[in-house]
């Protein structure tokens, strides 16, 4: 599935999208503009970072390809990139995952759950990851979506945690999956679709 | 009665499938009695989020973290508006 090794740039590939760890060469105008983007950086209840060029490029340089992954999302065949999913190994064979979709002519276009997928087939079958699991906050509706469709349970709910840009606080939710879980819905995903290829004939 | 069944003799099931319908930009009778995240392809995450507004708006308040987290299918909502204060 992938020729990593500790220390080399992460590539996987999904339907649509090749994943790639991003270097301090990725940091263009593009991805500094998502950390200064008050509506991306609204919508994960911070505020815009006022980042530039050296700054973003620090940022990427913090995630070492061993234990902390930054990896871009490129549609195929094009340079730019749309978004990035960030992955910290940790202990007790947990992974804590983060992804922001920066382009905004992609939300609404299911990338998130397209690209996690391949991402946690490779933590859990590949990595040994026994648990996967997120931190968002309650009012990013979106990717509270993302977390349900992919099977994830609501484990907690940190009341008031944050605050968001307009000062309100907000509740912080733990979602979490489990290896098994994951993949019981990857088997019963794949029972769907066989049956779906028979009843069409395809 | 199953329980579905039973929600769909409730005061809102149809208030229910008219909002999620908004949300989901389709007409109502598109959607079927089992409209479900991961069973209904056009509930996506913008679906979702208009799905949570709407519901805001028609109740006029914010959904507490509990009533948002529970909204995961039609009877889910139907139950909600009939238990909604």
């Amino acid at each position: 599935m992938t020729d990593w090794r500790p220390g080399r740039q992460l590539k996987l590939q999904t339907e649509n999208y090749r994943l790639r760890s991003l270097t301090a060469k990725d940091a263009t105008d593009t991805y500094v503009g998502w950390w200064n983007d008050p509506e991306v950086q609204n919508s994960l209840g911070f505020e815009p970072r006022q980042w530039d060029t050296a700054r973003a490029a620090q940022h990427i340089r913090r995630f070492d390809n061993r234990r902390r992954f930054h990896v871009g999302i490129f549609p195929r065949e094009q340079e730019l990139p749309i978004g990035f999913i960030s992955i910290f190994l940790e202990a007790e064979q947990r992974a804590l995952t983060n992804i922001v979709i920066g382009n905004k002519d992609y939300w609404g276009r299911r990338v998130v759950i397209e690209v996690r997928q391949t991402v946690f087939d490779w933590l859990f079958n590949d990595m040994g990851v026994f648990k996967i699991y997120g931190k968002v906050n309650a009012r990013n509706f979106p990717s509270i979506f993302n977390y349900k469709a992919q099977g994830f349970k609501c484990e907690g709910v940190l009341r008031l945690h944050g605050r968001g840009f307009d000062g309100t606080r907000h509740d912080l939710l733990m979602f979490g999956i489990l290896r098994d879980e994951w993949q019981a819905k990857r088997q019963e995903e794949k029972r769907q679709e066989e049956k779906t290829q028979e009843e069409t004939g395809q | 009665m199953t329980e579905t069944a039973s929600l769909q003799h409730g005061i809102h099931w149809q208030t229910a499938r008219q909002l999620l319908a908004s949300a989901l930009q389709v007409e109502p009778p598109q959607l079927d009695a089992e409209a479900a995240i991961g069973r209904t392809e056009r509930w996506d995450s913008l679906a979702h989020m208009r799905l949570v507004l709407v519901l805001e708006e028609h109740l006029g308040r914010t959904l507490t973290t509990e009533e948002m987290l529970a909204l995961e299918s039609l009877a889910d909502i139907a139950a909600f508006l009939d238990g909604a204060p």
